[in-house]
């Protein structure tokens, strides 16, 4: 319970960021850590029944549930090409907008 | 039929890397993978086919084949083939061709699979392409339209994931099925993703922008189908249970509502169809059991719409209102108009009657008020004051395009033909009239400027959390034991 208070925190404290951080880079990150958090929670639900490896053994253990674990990998490599596509564009973005105020960027684009 | 539809969905995905490899050939590979969805599309509607099955082991990825998806991969296909026809003359890289069927396929899987984790890999994957489609130009203003697609598409992305976690561990599953099981928080988080990645309600607000400042090949991709990969499994979360269904029947009329309310206010006419897709989303989901048919003749009419509107000299309303346009460009629109109304002769006329009949009780005047309100801003394209410029040649790919739309949305007549009873054409004529009535004068005279202040980026992202509150009220509402 006390884990997934945490990890509460840690998802919010990247939501707010995305919604209070002026700066695209600083947005970025925040949504990084968004990220973080849920790929946390998937480990955290994995866990629940026991945190061995999966792997078979003479001795009967309580091993961690390896399906979230493999579907939090796919989502990981996901969130990680997307997060190069959004690198990418920023650095075009800077040539125009070296500040990179989201507020700048919209008054001049739209 | 099984390898059929692996087959079907592995061929795109190899041909979007073969196009790589072999630039020259882009477009004709590009049109082969579309052309073969069309075929296997019909192959499904005509033979009613109805089709489950499971690749790999207990936890593996789950598909469904049946006419619902059909009428969606349909839409995809001549969709991509008119976007393919149109773009043929134009200096497009092989690079474009290739992001394109890559999208035709991913969308393809998105409609046919039926567990989140799959459905998260296709949606995650079509936001990427989408998103290097919209910024093909590298103008700053695309790259930033792109962006910001993308961001609010990752963010909620995350959502969605937490939410299906959620189903898994109440279900040991992530099936779509697993909803009826979980905590109110799963359907709250994974609701979130889909309504946003949809373009549904107040959480749709990120949609004008990005489909207006697209290119219209684009415009009218994100408009036709993309958006359509979130709705369809809506579609199926509602025949989970019957208080699923409630909300999404209630999210259908709210948006539908919002979505007329700014389109007649509008004064740009890309945006103008951007916001009329809004509304036509919420026609879809007002009556999930048929939104098939539906989605078919709006995504036809809605490419139709956008692919013309690439060669109107100005997108300004008032201003073409008072030069006039080149008659060549105003058949298709006209005519593209003419279908959204609903107007007899063209499918939508059927897709419309049928989501009426499927309507509950307490929809049926909203949801014929929105059809009026259709009708109102629609006039606006279908008056605009026309002649024939000999010097001006209209480009021969758009006409082909469209030519094919068009007829499509003819043909496809024959799906539901049981519409065509004096009652359902007296009550479409109806709503024609009022339409015109209030048109030429109420909506002529009045100058309103809507702001464009929810449309910015932090307050949409604001908007999730408003989201959020609402799907739990909703909810609690829907479950609560005092009704």
């Amino acid at each position: 319970m006390v884990l997934e208070v945490f990890i509460l925190l840690t998802i919010m404290c990247g939501f707010f960021g995305v919604i209070f951080k002026e700066n695209l880079i600083m947005k970025t990150i925040s949504m990084d850590i968004m990220s973080t958090g849920v790929a946390t929670y998937f480990v955290l639900v994995a866990s629940r029944h026991g945190l061995f490896t999966p792997i078979l053994t003479e001795k009967i253990v309580n091993y961690a549930d390896p399906v979230p674990q493999a579907v939090i990998l796919t989502a990981i490599v996901i969130g990680f090409s997307t997060l190069a596509l959004i690198l990418v564009t920023i650095m075009k973005l800077a040539k125009n907008n070296p500040t990179l105020e989201t507020r700048e960027i919209e008054k001049n684009n739209t | 039929m099984i390898n059929l539809t692996i087959v079907w969905i592995a061929i795109p995905l190899l041909l979007g890397f073969i196009i790589s490899l072999t630039p020259k050939l882009g477009k004709y590979l590009a049109l082969f993978g579309s052309l073969i969805s069309v075929i296997y599309s019909l192959q499904i509607l005509f033979n009613n086919i109805n089709l489950s099955f499971q690749l790999l082991d207990n936890f593996g990825v789950t598909f469904r084949v049946d006419s619902l998806s059909g009428y969606f991969i349909l839409t995809n296909a001549i969709v991509t083939t008119a976007v393919i026809i149109y773009c043929w003359q134009q200096e497009k890289t092989a690079f474009f061709y290739g992001q394109i069927i890559l999208l035709h396929t991913s969308l393809n899987s998105a409609f046919i699979t039926t567990d989140f984790i799959t459905l998260y890999v296709a949606l995650e994957v079509i936001g990427m392409i989408a998103f290097t489609l919209i910024v093909y130009p590298r103008t700053d203003r695309s790259l930033w339209i792109g962006l910001r697609y993308l961001f609010i598409s990752s963010i909620v992305m995350l959502f969605y994931l937490g939410g299906s976690i959620l189903v898994y561990k109440a279900n040991n599953s992530f099936y779509f099925e697993g909803l009826k099981n979980s905590p109110p928080e799963a359907f709250v988080l994974i609701f979130l993703g889909l309504l946003v990645k949809g373009g549904i309600f107040i959480s749709g607000l990120w949609l004008p922008l990005t489909h207006a400042e697209s290119e219209s090949p684009v415009s009218a991709l994100l408009s036709g189908i993309v958006v359509k990969a979130s709705i369809l499994p809506l579609i199926r979360c509602a025949e989970i249970s019957e208080d699923i269904d409630f909300i999404i029947r209630l999210l259908g009329v709210g948006t539908a509502i919002l979505g007329v309310f700014y389109a007649l206010l509008e004064k740009d006419i890309k945006r103008m169809f951007a916001f009329s897709t809004i509304s036509q989303l919420g026609f879809i989901l007002a009556s999930p059991s048929v939104g098939g048919f539906y989605a078919l003749t709006h995504g036809l009419a809605k490419c139709t719409l956008f692919l013309t509107a690439g060669y109107l000299p100005t997108r300004n309303l008032s201003e073409l209102k008072k030069n006039g346009i080149n008659t060549s460009i105003w058949i298709p629109l006209s005519l593209a108009s003419i279908s959204m109304i609903g107007f007899p002769f063209f499918s939508s006329f059927e897709a419309k009657v049928l989501t009426i009949d499927n309507l509950l009780s307490w929809q049926v005047i909203p949801m014929n008020i929105v059809a009026i309100g259709t009708t109102i801003y629609f006039f606006q394209l279908i008056l605009l004051p026309h002649k024939s410029e000999k010097d001006r040649k209209i480009s021969f790919n758009l006409l082909l395009a469209v030519t094919l739309l068009i007829f499509m949305l003819l043909s496809t007549n024959i799906i539901y033909y049981e519409a065509y009873i004096l009652i359902n054409i007296i009550k479409a004529l109806i709503i024609v009239l009022l339409g015109f009535l209030f048109y030429r004068f109420i909506l002529r005279k009045i100058v309103i400027n809507v702001p464009r202040i929810l449309e910015e980026f932090d307050n949409i992202v604001g908007f999730l959390t408003l989201m959020c509150i609402l799907l739990y009220g909703v909810l609690l509402m829907v479950n609560s034991p005092l009704l």
